[in-house]
């Protein structure tokens, strides 16, 4: 049974990623990382594809903010690092060349990495049987590192530096955000699979320990907001996970041994303006976009309860915007 | 500096070149990475809290600058105030020129051009007619009214700071930093590693930090490093620099929810006894924002260290404003 | 070059078989006692990996072998499990090499002992199953070793003294050994090979001096860094340890042949040089018919060498250039091409000219370029002598590229 953590108080006090790093000034991904490593402890090994998470810690010399072994991989090696490093874990222990223990695996990559150019690598890695090889995704939504560009994880309607709003090109992002983690659970036999946010405080950090605990390779995608690339003053970004939630911009599941449910039920549900409004990315949308958007979050919204009754994924989902909408833009 | 402290990270303080007239080709390149002599007739400051802290590569403000050089502050803090920050903080050499200060707010709320209508009445170089008649060519005419009245109502003073009246002028001077002498095939350790890391991180400047990089002979094969252990943090790179605001904790308030130690990015806030780390603290907000007794509250880095009350800070949100959001 | 010394009684029993190219890597792999294989199809080479395969299967060793989703993710496995401390083996050819580059660029960057083959296989476009250089040669410069193989023994022999020299702790660097394919994957010759105690005496077991482990301690690998701090001294030590690799090689092969009893020269096999003063250079399966042609050529007067190169890097400069000190002129069979070189010549030639440059009095040179995995014949290799003779005795070279398996006018 999974050790979960039950109050904030009870948090594990070590940060293994620590301070001291050229990270923005209210870096959603900083904060999950931290969790991260006090769900996983010392006997941990972080691989870390080419992103924020990778540039951002280090970018001088002799500075290291990993107080667990860590190592560099390229932008679509992600699942590879993983499947590497837990393959030499396995067999230098069946071979007895190192001595027999858990040890965790995680790699800690950006959306760029895992939904683009390292999608089948992650696939790969999610079709194996190494326990306690980790993929979390931290999805800020864009190629942040770069400077932000639209990655297929972008919403709709966002602005990024290759998908500008100007006076022709009006929309920004003319992509629907592709959701990662719902095929990753498609995949056969996967043990774990979740999706979180910075909301509530212990959710992200015990639903880590789970998928660690599952024995097989497990992925988890946590919606990260990324004060840079979403244009919002930096003390807001715990603020904003909260606000995903509840207008069910985000939506937090859990799919584990086959059983699906979601974990946060907004009673409420606000408004999705309250959510784009106040981000400078969403800032050139016209009233009957940002109406769209509400009706396709509705719209989802009604695939989302069913699978949680029927406590199974069932496809598809995703709601196209109206072409007269589209057209608008 | 300015290619080698990139990428742009939001609170990370940036150094900009811009060279106009005719430049030389050798002059701009040193001036990506580091000024190599005196250089600069003009330092532009946005925001009077980037007088308190060196870059991250340890550059200062005034790094660079000819001995005349014109400073231009956007502030609301006075010339004399300035000049006090500017003594204990920024300069390390000989200054013999000219400061001037300007309130962006009081222009329409844009920053760069009240600041550009103060920089050329301190330079000299360009006339009001001549900027104006700039202005109406890129199709500026909105902001004309800025630039004509920071030029008029902006007055330059004359400051003249010897560099051995400054502290910092003496710690940069100083030591040369003792390092261990490496053999080839003399692969470091965590411990040799360290003393590397800690002479690094003590320098007062970029060349003193350039001083203090080992050899290649004292490296080991395979761009090995070492992390901190657990619980420590890491020496190589501290962050108090990027501050605008500090958070300060009213203790009695507090209910020790550990909220802020959850959620810090940088992980800044202890967990035991709730307490800041101002060696690691950027200044988001965040802990502030979520604390819920609203036991923390945003002081101005400039009022924490000083007792400065500068009301001209550039927020995000103002910045955001001037990108056109 | 030692003389033929008695072999010592310790020597393991040898066992013979017949066996292609890729069934006897198979063998060193496995007596090697990998303990990672991360594997993807490309012909020719994956008939290593089948049998491998099999191996694992059947319990004659154990290793993790992982089936990647693309050679890229197949170079990163192995490295990854390099550096945790798995002693491991990748492959690939042509285009799957070229896929995988970014991967086999940060392994030499990063310096860890990974051993793979390369069945060398002409890239695309169009596709081609015949035997060219280039995807090899797309890794020159990154600070992986090459040894360049001439048959199914040699390739046996260059896998398992890899391994010592990769993981030798003046080295660490990773280690292609490059065989041609077709030639050598696919066609079956009698090979020898150690017994797996013979194997484990010649190989010490893989101790990575900072192991990706939280057992060892927090060692962070490959931080980003800011190259006016750090970036020259980095490169450095991959310089620095493949200049030191000469040694490490040369160490290696002698200490095997005290094992197996068979003794090569390690860097360059020279050929009839003695009294020669023409030679062909060049490297890889297609030597043996160079050797054959100048054999032929003998009987009819005209005495030219042949020198194989054992290793492409380090590039056994002093070695060429010693081979060759009498030689008057020297062809290259050169199974690349480098389109825009200067003079318009095959990669290998640059490789060459480049060495001889410091010499003294330069012997002239003819590229003789192979390329589009057409199979030269030996009458091409006589062709080639002749050219080369006739470029001495005229002391000068009219033509200095020549493409001898093309139809058509030679442009």
């Amino acid at each position: 049974m999974t050790a979960l953590i039950a109050s904030v108080k009870e948090v594990p006090a070590v940060d293994y990623y620590t301070s001291g790093r050229r990270t923005c000034a209210g870096c959603g991904p900083a904060i999950t990382y931290r969790l991260l490593s006090k769900a996983a402890g010392p006997n941990t090994v972080f691989l870390g594809p080419t992103s924020c998470m990778y540039v951002a810690n280090g970018h001088q010399y002799l500075t290291s903010p990993y107080a667990v072994p860590w190592y560099h991989t390229q932008l679509g090696g992600g699942g590879a690092a993983g499947i590497g490093t837990a393959a030499a874990f396995r067999a230098l222990m069946a071979k007895r060349k190192r001595k027999n223990e858990d040890v965790n695996v995680i790699v800690y990559g950006g959306d760029g990495g895992f939904a683009d150019i390292g999608f089948a690598g992650l696939s790969m890695g999610m079709s194996y049987d190494y326990k306690r090889l980790l993929f979390v995704l931290n999805d800020n939504e864009s190629y942040a590192n770069t400077g932000i560009q639209a990655s297929s994880t972008t919403p709709w309607g966002a602005t990024t530096t290759f998908t500008p709003s100007g006076k022709v090109r009006r929309i920004g992002n003319v992509r629907l955000k592709k959701n990662v983690a719902l095929t990753v659970a498609a995949h056969p036999g996967v043990k774990y699979v979740a999706t979180a946010t910075l909301h509530p405080p212990l959710d992200f950090i015990n639903k880590a320990r789970k998928a660690l605990d599952s024995a097989g390779p497990s992925f988890i995608e946590v919606l990260t907001p990324c004060p840079k690339g979403w244009f919002f003053d930096p003390k807001d970004t715990v603020g904003f996970a909260k606000l995903a939630l509840e207008t069910r911009a985000w939506v937090s599941w859990e799919y584990a041994d086959g059983e699906f449910s979601l974990t946060y039920k907004p009673r409420k549900f606000t408004p999705v303006k309250k959510y784009l409004r106040p981000q400078g990315r969403f800032s050139h949308l016209i009233d009957k976009q940002v109406d769209e958007i509400q009706r396709m979050i509705d719209d989802e919204w009604k695939y989302w309860e069913e699978m949680d009754r029927q406590k199974r994924i069932i496809l598809p989902w995703t709601s196209a915007p109206n072409r007269a909408i589209v057209a608008l833009a | 500096m300015r290619y080698d402290d990139s990428p742009e990270r939001d609170h990370i303080p940036h150094l900009f070149y811009a060279v106009f007239g005719n430049p030389t080709i050798d002059v701009m390149l040193h001036e990506e990475v580091e000024p190599v002599g005196h250089v600069f007739s003009a330092i532009v400051v946005l925001d009077s809290s980037m007088l308190l802290h060196p870059t991250s590569q340890r550059a200062l403000v005034f790094d660079g600058a000819k001995r005349d050089a014109v400073l231009v502050v956007n502030t609301s803090l006075s010339a004399e105030q300035i000049i006090r920050l500017v003594r204990k903080y920024s300069l390390a050499e000989d200054w013999d020129g000219k400061l001037v200060t300007i309130r962006a707010k009081d222009y329409d709320g844009d920053l760069a051009f009240p600041l550009l209508g103060a920089l050329a009445k301190a330079l000299w170089i360009v006339s009001l007619d001549d900027l104006i008649a700039a202005l109406d060519t890129l199709g500026l005419n909105k902001k004309i009214d800025s630039v004509r009245r920071a030029y008029e109502e902006s007055k330059p003073v004359a400051v003249k700071i010897r560099a051995e009246e400054t502290d910092l002028a003496r710690k940069r001077i100083g030591e040369r930093v003792e390092l261990p002498v490496p053999t080839r095939g003399g692969w470091w350790d965590a411990a040799t590693y360290e003393k590397y890391q800690r002479a690094a991180a003590e320098a007062q400047s970029y060349s003193q930090r350039i001083g203090a990089m080992p050899r290649w002979e004292a490296l080991a094969p395979g761009l090995i490093e070492f992390g901190p252990a657990p619980g420590k943090r890491n020496i190589g790179f501290k962050t108090s620099f990027s501050r605008y605001l500090r958070p300060v904790i009213r203790i009695e308030k507090c209910t020790d929810c550990k909220l802020c130690h959850i959620y810090c990015p940088d992980g800044a806030v202890d967990f035991g006894r709730i307490k800041i780390n101002y060696d690691y603290c950027q200044g988001c907000g965040i802990c502030a924002q979520i604390c819920p007794p609203k036991a923390i509250e945003m002081v101005g880095e400039l009022k924490a260290k000083e007792g400065l009350n500068e009301e001209e800070v550039t927020t995000v949100a103002g910045a955001l404003r001037e990108y056109g959001y | 070059m030692s003389t033929q010394a008695t072999v010592p009684k310790t020597v393991i029993l040898r066992k013979n078989y017949i066996w292609t190219g890729t069934r006897s890597v198979a063998e060193a792999v496995k007596i090697a006692d990998v303990d990672v294989i991360a594997a993807y199809p490309i012909r020719p080479y994956t008939g290593i990996m089948n049998d491998l395969a099999k191996m694992v299967a059947e319990g004659e060793f154990h290793s993790e072998i992982v089936v990647a989703d693309s050679e890229h993710s197949q170079f990163e496995i192995a490295k990854h499990a390099s550096a945790v401390g798995a002693r491991t083996f990748v492959g690939s050819s042509g285009v799957g090499l070229a896929y995988a580059t970014e991967a086999i660029a940060v392994t030499a960057l990063g310096q860890l002992p990974v051993v793979a083959v390369a069945g060398c296989r002409a890239l695309d476009d169009p596709g081609n199953f015949g035997m060219e250089w280039n995807d090899v040669f797309l890794f020159r410069d990154f600070g992986w070793l090459v040894s360049w193989a001439k048959d199914a023994q040699e390739a046996l022999d260059m896998t398992l003294v890899a391994y010592r020299v990769a993981e030798d702790r003046r080295v660490l660097l990773p280690h292609f050994v490059a065989m041609d394919g077709a030639a050598i994957t696919h066609v079956s010759t009698p090979v020898e090979t150690p017994t797996k105690e013979g194997a484990t005496e010649f190989l010490p077991p893989y101790k990575p001096p900072f192991p990706l482990d939280p057992a060892y301690g927090a060692v962070t690998k490959a931080q980003h860094i800011a190259p006016s701090l750090i970036g020259p001294e980095q490169r450095k030590l991959v310089d620095f340890s493949m200049k030191n690799s000469s040694v490490v090689i040369r160490e290696a092969w002698e200490e095997y042949f005290k094992h197996v009893g068979r003794q090569y020269s390690p860097f360059l096999q020279s050929t009839f040089m003695e009294d020669a003063d023409i030679a062909l250079v060049s490297m890889g399966a297609y030597t043996k018919d160079a050797i054959y042609a100048a054999k032929k050529l003998r009987d009819r007067g005209i005495k030219a060498g042949v020198i194989r190169l054992r290793y492409w890097r380090p590039f056994p400069a002093d070695e060429l250039r010693n081979a060759l000190q009498d030689a008057k002129a020297l062809g290259v069979l050169d199974f690349s091409y480098s389109m825009g070189s200067p003079d318009f010549t095959g990669a290998f030639f640059t490789d060459v000219r480049s060495a001889l440059y410091q010499v003294g009095s330069k012997p002239l040179m003819i590229d003789f370029v192979l390329v589009g995995g057409r199979e030269p014949k030996v009458r091409h290799f006589e062709k080639a002598i002749r050219l080369v003779q006739e470029a001495a005795q005229r002391g000068k070279v009219t033509k200095i590229v020549h493409w001898l398996t093309l139809r058509g006018e030679d442009v």
